[in-house]
């Protein structure tokens, strides 16, 4: 159990979401215009009364981006270490982390959405496991507890572990084109609690994530062919893969190989249009990102439907973790093109270990977003 | 309305069933792991009764069941057949079903047809201790049940993943005076290579049996016991389709189908060899004879048919059967019983020849089947059996849509009361369907099964 712990609110997440707009991040006042009141403070304050008289010591920030919250749940051991001028700003986040981990933060947990979770593990960079309150308009990364109770419950659980996850955002150079675009920006470190299953019913075969992953990069590293172009995707486990064969991939990017060594690395669409075109095999290998389990259309902008017209939906390799596939059960599927979503059928197999696969569900957008 | 059909005690068959004799061609031979030569009876003898190597290899039709063995026996056999009118009428068939329910005896499954037998033959040939494996428990406790009545020691090797499954298994085990450990052990030698590999790993049956064959190939008053896989195993479970067979009888009928779920395949062997004799013959030729098993270790339906070690470490005879790989861990599916790479060479050859043929079905719908039986029939069946219900029902289903009356026949191999724990993961919507990469093995043509 985890006893210091670096928090903050983002005072202004989840206004634009009530109000039509997709996101708060640089809109506040038009937000306010529209009528929208704060809701993350609320959020914040269902995690933080769980926590109250549990031992826990808080390194927060001043007013409405921390001590606020506090005082309304009752919780008194906790330290300012962090002071803000005027409105908080994204600037604000990341000098709070900063002075969070400073102060010897085991965990950073913070209350807002994707905008807000980009900024706090950009400052962090992985040196102390982030969790995030659901308090935003976007939640596609998955740092995200499920419910405010839920973090609480992961934060007081003696059995935690940590995992990656991804963090997605709205693609702000397709967003100033007129488009609406996830795009991964990081790979975060996130805690999670197998305990909070009773043991009897934990169906997952390794409880050490590492572990799963070092089983399916063992796996697919015996089953590729040397006449084949792999393109791995994004993430920890494509990154397992690529280790197993002795390199060292992008970790957010799409890079290419072919027996045994990269013939791309950190390709965009039309990089990856150009290695099929001179490659006769060619097989995509993904794995699902973020709190949907995205496999195509959040956070992998670069696999455009034309890429994955051109590589085939049969060639393509899930993989993911047990431990993944238990948070997201189902996975989803936003080419952009429906045809191509619905090639993918009502199942797809997984990937989950050596020799091991799972049959999941696929789900495809009822209203794009 | 009669609902079970029960045989008397003098009804309880007075041999075995031996189905090698049936085979148009001799069956492939075990070959010894070293040399790849045939298997002679004298490799065997370090850890098996020379009454039961003789067994294995026998082309005798009938093989006498020792008098003290039946006595045994009639603790709980003959085992009723039931005829399941209330799941027929659930599911509108014009079908009918009947099962064999082996969940009657004290450990509770199919098991201690044969671990009784085992435990006989080895007291007599002087033998003071057996030490075997197990994978959900089942065999484990027959055999630990066995022992016990013939005042033997009994060491159990117990897949890890089972053993923190199913605690009360092991309490079962104790009860009989059996020690049961949870494998890999740091105790043999091929459990410390398992687990200086992988410290983490949560077993296999394939590991069990290297642990339990060097257990007894180290100990000069120990020999070694195996559950399933073994012809001399799927001998002793042949009472349950001879029963079966006359209990049919006596209502004028013949099966057009039988099923049983298969790990090893002893329990498929039994219900089945009767049948699977006649067909051989030229008799009942339509009889569909079918064979289930889970997805996340299909080695009948994706398996392939050639020579493999029955264990991890190489310990065993090479046998010629189906396998997914002799180094393939199967995932901690709740039906632990059916976690096996390879299978019966028996049963492999009848699927291999077409006699029998082989249904994969995954974990949900296993499960989902499971309760309609409960709530219909009342029994709570292990999740192994589940299987074997799945593909009746299915059949069943088929018959509705047809309108044929066909009369199913499936072996109901054990109760479920130490599943509980699979039972509640069902109802919270935890249950993983696994699957096997086949496209992916077969497609990197590099990852065949290592066999010599």
């Amino acid at each position: 159990m985890v006893r210091k712990i670096g928090f903050l609110v983002n005072p202004i997440a989840g206004m634009g979401g009530r109000v039509g707009l997709k996101g708060t991040d640089g809109r506040t006042h038009e937000a306010i215009a529209r009528g929208a009141a704060p809701t993350s403070p609320a959020r914040a304050g269902v995690a933080l009364a769980l926590l109250q008289g549990r031992g826990l010591h808080f390194l927060t920030c001043s007013g409405k981006m921390g001590e606020e919250v506090m005082v309304s749940s009752g919780i008194s051991e906790y330290s300012v270490v962090y002071r803000f001028a005027g409105e908080s700003s994204a600037a604000d986040t990341i000098a709070a982390c900063h002075a969070f981990v400073r102060e010897g933060a085991e965990v950073v947990l913070f209350c807002g959405g994707d905008g807000t979770a980009r900024d706090v593990v950009s400052a962090i960079e992985n040196r102390v496991p982030v969790l995030g309150i659901p308090g935003g308009v976007k939640m596609f990364s998955g740092v995200f507890a499920t419910t405010p109770a839920a973090a609480s419950s992961v934060l007081l659980s003696h059995d935690l572990l940590q995992r990656d996850a991804e963090v997605l955002d709205v693609d702000e150079d397709a967003y100033r084109r007129g488009e609406w675009k996830t795009r991964l920006y990081a790979i975060a470190t996130t805690l999670s609690s197998p305990g909070l299953v009773p043991a009897g019913k934990r169906v997952f075969v390794d409880v050490d994530e590492a572990r799963a992953r070092a089983s399916i990069a063992r796996f697919l590293t015996a089953v590729m062919r040397e006449d084949t172009t792999y393109i791995l995707g994004p993430g920890s486990t494509t990154a397992a893969i690529a280790e197993e064969m002795g390199l060292k991939k992008t970790l957010l990017g799409f890079d290419a190989v072919k027996g045994g060594v990269f013939i791309g690395n950190d390709l965009n669409e039309g990089g990856l249009l150009e290695i099929l075109s001179g490659e006769e095999k060619v097989r995509l290998v993904i794995s699902p990102l973020g709190s949907l389990g995205a496999v195509f259309g959040r956070g992998t902008q670069q696999v455009s439907p034309a890429v994955l017209k051109k590589i085939g939906v049969s060639r393509v390799i899930l993989v993911a973790t047990p431990h993944k596939l238990a948070e997201t059960p189902v996975l989803f599927v936003d080419t952009g093109d429906p045809a191509l979503d619905a090639q993918f059928g009502e199942y797809v197999t997984v990937i989950s270990g050596d020799a091991i696969a799972q049959r999941a569900r696929i789900l495809r957008p009822i209203i794009p977003i | 309305m009669q609902t079970k059909n029960i045989l008397d005690e003098d009804q309880l068959p007075k041999s075995w069933y031996n189905i090698i004799p049936d085979f148009p061609t001799p069956l492939d031979p075990p070959l010894h792991p070293k040399t790849g030569k045939p298997v002679v009876p004298e490799d065997l003898t370090p850890i098996f009764p020379m009454d039961l190597i003789g067994q294995e290899v026998s082309t005798q039709h009938q093989i006498p069941i020792p008098d003290e063995v039946r006595d045994l026996l009639t603790l709980w056999r003959p085992t009723p057949l039931y005829r399941a009118h209330r799941l027929e009428k659930y599911l509108k068939t014009p079908a009918k079903i009947y099962y064999k329910w082996e969940g009657v005896s004290p450990a509770g499954s199919h098991k201690p047809n044969t671990a009784i037998p085992q435990a006989y033959y080895n007291m007599k040939a002087g033998i003071t201790r057996l030490a075997t494996e197990t994978g959900a428990g089942q065999w484990g406790s027959a055999l630990a049940f066995a022992t016990c009545l013939f005042k033997m020691k009994c060491t159990v090797y117990m897949v890890k993943s089972s053993y923190a499954q199913k605690p009360y298994r092991k309490s079962m085990m104790q009860a009989w005076g059996a020690e049961c450990f949870p494998s890999p052990t740091p105790q043999t030698r091929s459990g410390q290579a398992v687990l200086a590999r992988d410290p983490g790993t949560t077993g296999s049956l394939g590991i069990a049996i290297s642990e339990a064959v060097e257990d007894a190939a180290t100990h000069s008053d120990t020999n070694y016991a195996l559950g399933s896989v073994l012809n001399h195993v799927c001998l002793h479970q042949t009472v349950i389709g001879q029963e079966a067979k006359a209990q049919l009888e006596s209502l004028d009928l013949y099966p057009d189908v039988v099923i049983g779920c298969v790990g090893g395949g002893s329990n498929f062997a039994g219900i089945s060899f009767p049948f699977a004799g006649e067909k051989m013959k030229g008799r009942h030729m339509d009889t569909d004879i079918l064979a289930v098993e889970p997805t996340a270790c299909p080695t009948l339906t994706k398996g392939i048919y050639t020579y493999d070690y029955g264990d991890v470490a190489g310990l065993t005879p090479l046998l010629k059967m189906f396998t997914l790989g002799h180094d393939f861990t199967p995932p901690s599916i709740h039906a632990g019983g059916l976690r096996y790479h390879g299978d019966s060479p028996l049963v492999s050859r009848l699927v291999h020849d077409g006699v029998a043929r082989a249904v994969a079905y995954y974990q949900t719908e296993v499960f989902r089947a499971m309760e309609t039986f409960s709530r219909t029939e009342g029994f709570l069946v292990a999740p192994e059996t589940g299987h074997a219900v799945k593909a009746a029902i299915d059949v069943a289903e088929e018959c509705r849509k047809t309108g044929e009356a066909k009369t199913i026949l499936f072996n109901c191999s054990g109760h479920g009361d130490f599943d509980m724990s699979a039972y509640d993961a069902y109802y919270d919507g935890k249950l993983v369907d696994y699957e096997y990469p086949t496209e992916l093995i077969r497609d990197s043509l590099t990852r065949i099964p290592k066999t010599s």
